[in-house]
């Protein structure tokens, strides 16, 4: 999982990651926990999350 | 009528629930999955953190937005909030909390003042009812009258908490009017259910009317027929309406009908545009056994570094935290040239926390900041634009085009109030 530039840092994908594996600080950044299955990515209301197919 | 409305966060919501009850077909088209964009509960950890606002309305259930919902039969329950209260050092000329603090109530702001500033303020708090000062900033005005830093400090501490400016970019007739509304209105309230409470209110009243909402629909274009808006384009599909209420703010709704707006006559507009500024925040959830701030109303913190203010909505509803638990929520303004370094500023935060809370027990959440395409408010408070567009039919509420003197989301009730009086007279 990508996260461009565009992010603010709002934290709305780390609500909705169902595995805990998003930290904000500034900005998101996906942890080793992550396992790409996109479900956060619609919830980037900046479209900065890009999952890779 | 057909109206469409482009965005589910409050300003469209409102406008799509006040239409719907006036007898408007209405449509409302969400990009997100989940409406009520920054005005809505994020579930965390069992905790209702919010995607953007406090969970609290400026001026409570006596307030724009609180008669708005009530005009609309949105039924939400608004909870008046304890008093605003300042914390200042234990000492005064002390620069921080490091060697203690008192807690203050905010009308007895002047008490802090020499014997004749406390006069002078006195005379000003009368006479400038009547002639509201203009032309300056904030700071600009405070410092030509009273010359003690004290006052600037409380300044933009509550610029800083209400409006994420600081006081030297605070037009001072906002200010006054603002003033002006807080003796209109009363003071801060917090909505059972959090800000979601709301937004639900509003979905209800929406659908019992017939209306529609669509999430997960991106609009890519604003149709304008004979000079007129006509409708939209969804996921290629035209949509026909006689209205179009965009929640996007200024800008991005200019960029949905570009072409339309090609024209020379625009040009003003255009350029108009170009000098609107995001502004930009952080808030800082924080989670506690025992309560922080211990009352419902706002904790203003002036001799901090960053952080401007504090709320703790479990002290009115204990449901937006889990069985036992504190949610408390910390807001800091970010200046535009520290936008980029938003990790040192968290720092600066996070230590700030520890100087107002010593000796307290609790846990950091999430920090979520907000800037540029997903700010504190689109259009900086005393610079918004108003809800029209050279397009007739055409009309942005949302914070991007809020009421004169409504704080946050007070402000993006009085857009939407204006807005409605233009289309149903």
């Amino acid at each position: 999982m990508k996260i461009n530039d565009n992010c603010v840092g709002c934290g709305q994908c780390a609500s909705f990651c169902k595995k805990g594996a998003i930290e904000v600080r500034g900005r998101a950044r996906a942890t080793d926990a992550c396992v790409e299955c996109g479900m956060c990515a619609p919830y980037c209301p900046v479209k900065a999350i890009e999952v890779s197919a | 009528m057909k109206t469409i409305v482009i965005g589910a966060g409050l300003g469209g919501l409102l406008s799509a629930a006040r239409l719907s009850k006036a007898g408007h077909e209405v449509e409302v088209f969400e990009r997100l999955p989940i409406t009520g964009g920054r005005f809505t509960n994020l579930n965390y950890k069992g905790f209702q953190l919010s995607s953007g606002a406090f969970h609290m309305l400026p001026h409570g259930p006596g307030g724009p937005l609180a008669r708005l919902l009530g005009e609309i039969g949105a039924e939400v329950r608004i909870v008046r909030s304890e008093q605003t209260i300042i914390r200042v050092p234990l000492i005064k000329g002390n620069p921080d909390y490091a060697k203690g603090f008192k807690d203050i109530p905010f009308i007895e702001f002047p008490s802090l003042l020499s014997h004749m500033d406390r006069l002078k303020i006195a005379f000003l708090i009368v006479s400038t009812r009547k002639n509201h000062p203009s032309g300056v900033t904030l700071e600009a005005w405070i410092k030509a009258q009273v010359k003690d830093e004290w006052l600037v400090r409380f300044a933009d501490s509550f610029c800083g908490w209400a409006l994420s400016l600081k006081s030297d970019e605070v037009p001072v007739e906002e200010v006054f009017e603002i003033i002006e509304n807080m003796y209109r209105f009363g003071g801060t309230g917090i909505p059972i259910g959090g800000c979601k409470g709301v937004i639900d209110a509003l979905e209800a009243v929406i659908r019992k009317n017939g209306g529609k909402i669509y999430t997960g629909k991106e609009v890519s274009k604003i149709l304008v027929e004979n000079g007129k808006a006509a409708g939209v384009i969804v996921e290629s599909e035209k949509h026909e309406a006689d209205i179009v209420i965009s929640n996007l703010g200024h800008a991005a709704t200019a960029l949905l009908c570009s072409e339309a707006l090609s024209g020379e006559g625009h040009a003003g507009y255009l350029k108009m545009l170009e000098t609107l500024q995001p502004s930009a925040g952080i808030k800082i959830c924080l989670a506690a056994d025992e309560p922080l701030v211990g009352h419902s109303g706002v904790l203003l913190t002036p001799y901090t570094r960053r952080i401007n203010g504090v709320n703790e909505v479990t002290q009115v509803d204990p449901k937006l935290a889990p069985p036992g638990k504190h949610l408390t929520m910390c807001h800091q303004y970010v200046s535009p040239e520290n936008v980029k370094n938003l990790e040192s500023e968290i720092e600066m935060g996070l230590a700030d926390l520890k100087e107002v809370f010593p000796g307290k027990k609790y846990e950091v959440l999430l920090i979520q900041s907000y800037h540029d395409d997903w700010p504190v408010n689109r259009a900086a408070s005393g610079m918004d634009p108003g809800n029209e567009t050279p397009i007739p039919g055409l009309y942005v509420v949302g914070d991007g085009a809020k009421g004169k003197g409504g704080v946050e989301v007070e402000g993006v009730a009085l857009g939407v109030a204006a807005t409605m009086k233009k289309i149903l007279g």
